[in-house]
């Protein structure tokens, strides 16, 4: 659980002991060795510095030292490799945080705190899964669970996925297995193919059998076949994982509808989503708002009701003390929400005749 | 000593050699019997264990000719037809199944003709004989009415015009037979001497190609058996190009050496000849079935059969050799996936036109999916798949539950409106937001006559206090008729 970026004073002791603790994680993860940059060098990558990072440590070395002392490691075991070995989410915040998107062939575990947060992990991953799409188009998607799962969260249902995500019938395989066992040898299966754009296997809480060992198989055949394997478990612990990346995933209430005259109230608009970056070699913890555009089959960011950024500590301890100012991420530019004030007067006084139906009320009474 | 029960009275049924040595017949009363011999031992007869008994014989027996049919409660026919010279000849064959037979324990009759009546008549009253065609005047003749496999009633009527043999009745004239003891007599007499054709017909369908090989070392161990399964599935290629086909079902018939007979069937979702994959495919099906296959002593005889065949696509490949085509990947995937985990493992979502939500989406077996195929020639009906047109897209969610869930709805603001909060799996959720009705009948068109009206549903879209999103409905309409039961509320599905 390395940030991507430390800016660290330390004492040569240190961060000797630190170099030799990365260079032993590395020499077991089979990473390349980190590498040392000057805060000079680092301009070279563009915004890849300092965006990640609770900025409170940041500051408060700043201000300890003297601007010349401060030292920035970079962890280059994942961010060295080519962009094409990442997801891109569109939000570059956490493609930032998560060392350029999430990898993409690699085992990613998905968790949901309770089962009844079943909807937003399943809509989170299909939307990972639209993305994928975007690129490998054609190729059919693979949903195992377990009957348990299928039993307690529902079944993806097949026309949601289509008007939503862009997910055609036909292009969502589904694998009900009895058994965990059987459901990890039926995924195990798919994701060394490359005829699938992606596996999905849920499963519901945290089963003995689902350990490190498995997951190191998931991992390593995702690698092998160069193919996104998501684990989404609900209501499971965070148990140890050989997944490079864990998010914890959450509903976030949903922005009212956007109308030519301004967001509807009361109405339930695109899905939104709560990610909590739970374990990630290159990002601290952090907490992201996103949102779908079932339209575009793109991410955007959240326009409304959008959640100042924690210093999250997630539910571990805080990674530094609390002292010294914290600062706010700089806010993403806003995409193309239209407020009230940018319409003309004229517009919002005569709805167009698409829109008019808009305005009464909850959308399609009666 | 066996007995059942005929007429309100226990009569024997069947009974062994000693007891036959103490005089003890067939038909006889049981009281009687007890009555001479006291410590005889009685067991009461199991028609259904007798009848389970009889389709293993007749399994086993597959090993001699697909062609098995059961006879009656205690009787075989095995069409030998082209499979003698397998075994050595006619002599040879029938000698071997008789050995084995009495080695398992069995005692047996067998009766080998060019007709069914004349080799039933053969069995059943000389006990090992083959006749030759042409010879079934001859045997028949001296042989009493009951080889003719006619109704008691009719043989009785026989007998008491003084017709006590076959040969009798072969030698009256046929005509006032026929119009006094009606055409089935004729029939019978006709099919066992040869003037009339009789089909037996076989238990199972026939394969259209089998492979068989016969051990003489048996084999036990699950490893030998599929590189046994391989080597077959090698021969069985070659017969498939050669008529073009694939194998769309696939059966392996494992003999063990005490008589008893595993049959595994896989299926494929497309034509497949090859044998490295068929190979594959057993295997899955072979872990799953570890422990319900007994191997026993082994087992000495093995068959790969093709159930069902379907006209085989070439691919052309390209120059390394490699045919590209992921669809193969997966249905050849799914296959497996189904040989070790059954049919509904892999499914495929198909739309289906309704507006009901459970049935606009129907999940199929991944092989039953419709696949991409060439428009065939002629006027063919367009699939009744499309989506109902709708003005704008409809919001649905992403996970449907099974069944509708009931939850508990207090209160509603209005009384046709959304709730304010409900009770769901013992949890309650407030309700934030709440976008709705959308209103779905019921399909009258599928009701039967008699059937009550089902009532219509009002689905809402509900945002929790917690940002969840819950797709509710309220079941019926609230009435104001006192004695009318209020309407429910159901949980369907939850949106992303």
């Amino acid at each position: 659980m390395l940030p991507e970026v430390d800016v660290m004073a330390m004492s040569a002791v240190a961060r000797d002991t630190v170099f030799a603790l990365r260079r032993q994680i590395a020499k077991i993860e089979g990473t390349l060795p980190e590498r040392l940059q000057a805060p000079g060098a680092l301009k070279a990558i563009p915004g890849k510095v300092r965006s990640g990072f609770p900025s409170g440590i940041a500051e408060k070395q700043i201000s300890t030292d003297a601007a010349g002392s401060d030292l920035t490691i970079v962890r280059h075991g994942l961010a060295v490799a080519s962009a094409d070995a990442f997801l891109q989410t569109g939000i570059e915040r956490l493609d930032t945080a998560l060392g350029g998107g999430l990898p993409k062939a690699a085992l990613s575990e998905i968790h949901g705190l309770a089962t009844r947060d079943a909807g937003a992990v399943a809509g989170f991953a299909l939307s990972l899964a639209s993305l994928i799409l975007k690129q490998k188009q054609g190729l059919p998607i693979l949903w195992v669970g377990t009957a348990e799962i299928f039993h307690e969260a529902g079944l993806p249902y097949a026309r949601g996925l289509d008007t939503l995500f862009g997910i055609a019938p036909g292009q969502l395989l589904l694998s009900e297995a009895p058994k965990l066992v059987d459901a990890l040898w039926i995924a195990e299966e798919a994701a060394r193919m490359t005829a699938f754009a992606a596996v999905i296997l849920e499963i519901r809480g945290s089963p003995q059998r689902l350990d490190l060992t498995a997951t190191r198989r998931l991992h390593a055949r995702a690698r092998n076949a160069d193919r996104p394997v998501l684990l989404l478990r609900q209501a499971g612990e965070a148990d140890p994982t050989a997944a490079p990346v864990r998010l914890i995933v959450s509903a976030a209430p949903s922005a009212s509808r956007a109308t030519i005259a301004g967001p509807l109230a009361g109405s339930i608009g695109r899905p939104a989503f709560k990610v909590d970056i739970g374990k990630s070699r290159t990002a601290l913890p952090g907490q992201f708002i996103l949102e779908w555009n079932p339209d575009e089959h793109a991410f955007a960011q959240r326009t409304e009701n959008s959640v100042a950024v924690v210093p999250a500590s997630g539910r571990r301890a805080d990674p530094a003390p609390a002292s010294g100012a914290v600062l706010a991420f700089p806010a993403g530019a806003s995409p193309a929400a239209i407020s009230p004030t940018a319409i003309p007067p004229t517009a919002r006084d005569q709805p167009s005749r698409q829109q008019h139906p808009a305005h009464r009320g909850p959308r399609r009474a009666g | 000593m066996i007995s059942h029960r005929d007429n309100n009275t226990q009569r024997i049924a069947a009974l062994d050699e000693r007891a036959e040595a103490l005089k003890l017949k067939r038909g006889m009363g049981i009281a009687d019997a007890r009555a001479m011999h006291p410590s005889i031992d009685v067991v009461e007869a199991d028609a259904e264990a007798d009848r389970r008994l009889l389709e293993g014989l007749a399994d086993w027996c597959d090993r001699y000719t697909p062609l098995v049919a059961i006879d009656g409660e205690d009787g075989l026919f095995l069409d030998v037809t082209g499979c003698t010279h397998l075994f050595g000849g006619e002599r040879a064959m029938q000698d071997e199944i008789l050995t084995r037979f009495f080695q398992q324990g069995f005692d047996v009759r067998a009766g080998l003709a060019s007709t069914p009546g004349a080799a039933w008549a053969a069995a059943r009253f000389h006990g090992d004989r083959i006749v030759a065609g042409g010879e079934e005047e001859a045997l028949l003749a001296p042989l009493p009415l009951s080889a003719l496999r006619i109704a008691p009633e009719t043989r009785a009527s026989l007998e008491s015009v003084g017709l006590r043999t076959a040969g009798a009745v072969m030698a009256a004239p046929r005509a006032p037979l026929a119009r006094r003891f009606g055409a089935t007599l004729l029939l019978r007499l006709d099919q066992a001497l040869g003037r009339l054709d009789e089909a037996v017909s076989p238990r199972l369908p026939v394969a259209p190609l089998s492979i068989e090989r016969h051990l003489a070392e048996p084999i036990m161990l699950t490893d030998d058996i599929e590189r046994l399964i391989s080597r077959l599935a090698v021969a069985l290629k070659s017969d498939l190009e050669r008529r073009g086909e694939g194998a769309r079902t696939l059966a392996l018939l494992l003999f063990r050496v005490d008589g008893a007979v595993s049959r595994i069937a896989v299926g494929t979702s497309r034509p497949m000849r090859e044998p490295r994959l068929i190979q594959r495919l057993f295997h899955e099906r072979l872990t799953a079935l570890e422990q319900n296959i007994d191997a026993g002593f082994g087992f000495d005889l093995v068959r790969l059969s093709v159930l069902s065949v379907a006209a085989f696509d070439m691919a052309q490949g390209d120059l390394t050799g490699e045919v590209a085509d992921d669809d193969a990947d997966v249905a050849l995937f799914a296959d497996r996936v189904r040989a070790r985990l059954g049919e509904a493992a892999v499914l495929k979502p198909v739309v289906v036109e309704s507006h009901l939500p459970e049935r606009a989406v129907a999940n199929v077996p991944f092989a039953e999916a419709p696949q991409r195929r060439a428009p065939a020639a002629g006027r063919v009906a367009p699939p009744r798949t499309a989506p109902p047109m709708t003005i704008y897209p409809l919001e649905r969610p992403v996970r449907l539950f099974r069944s509708p869930e009931p939850i508990e709805v207090p209160a509603t603001e209005i009384p046709e409106g959304p709730p304010m909060n409900f009770r769901w799996r013992r949890a309650l959720y407030r309700v934030a937001r709440a976008e709705g009705p959308e209103r779905i009948a019921a399909e009258w068109w599928r009701q039967l006559p008699g059937e009550e009206k089902a009532p219509t549903r009002d689905y809402y879209r509900i945002e929790d206090s917690e940002g969840r999103r819950y797709w509710l409905y309220r079941q019926g309409l609230y009435s104001s008729a006192s004695q009318a039961a209020p309407p429910r509320w159901f949980m369907h599905g939850v949106f992303a």
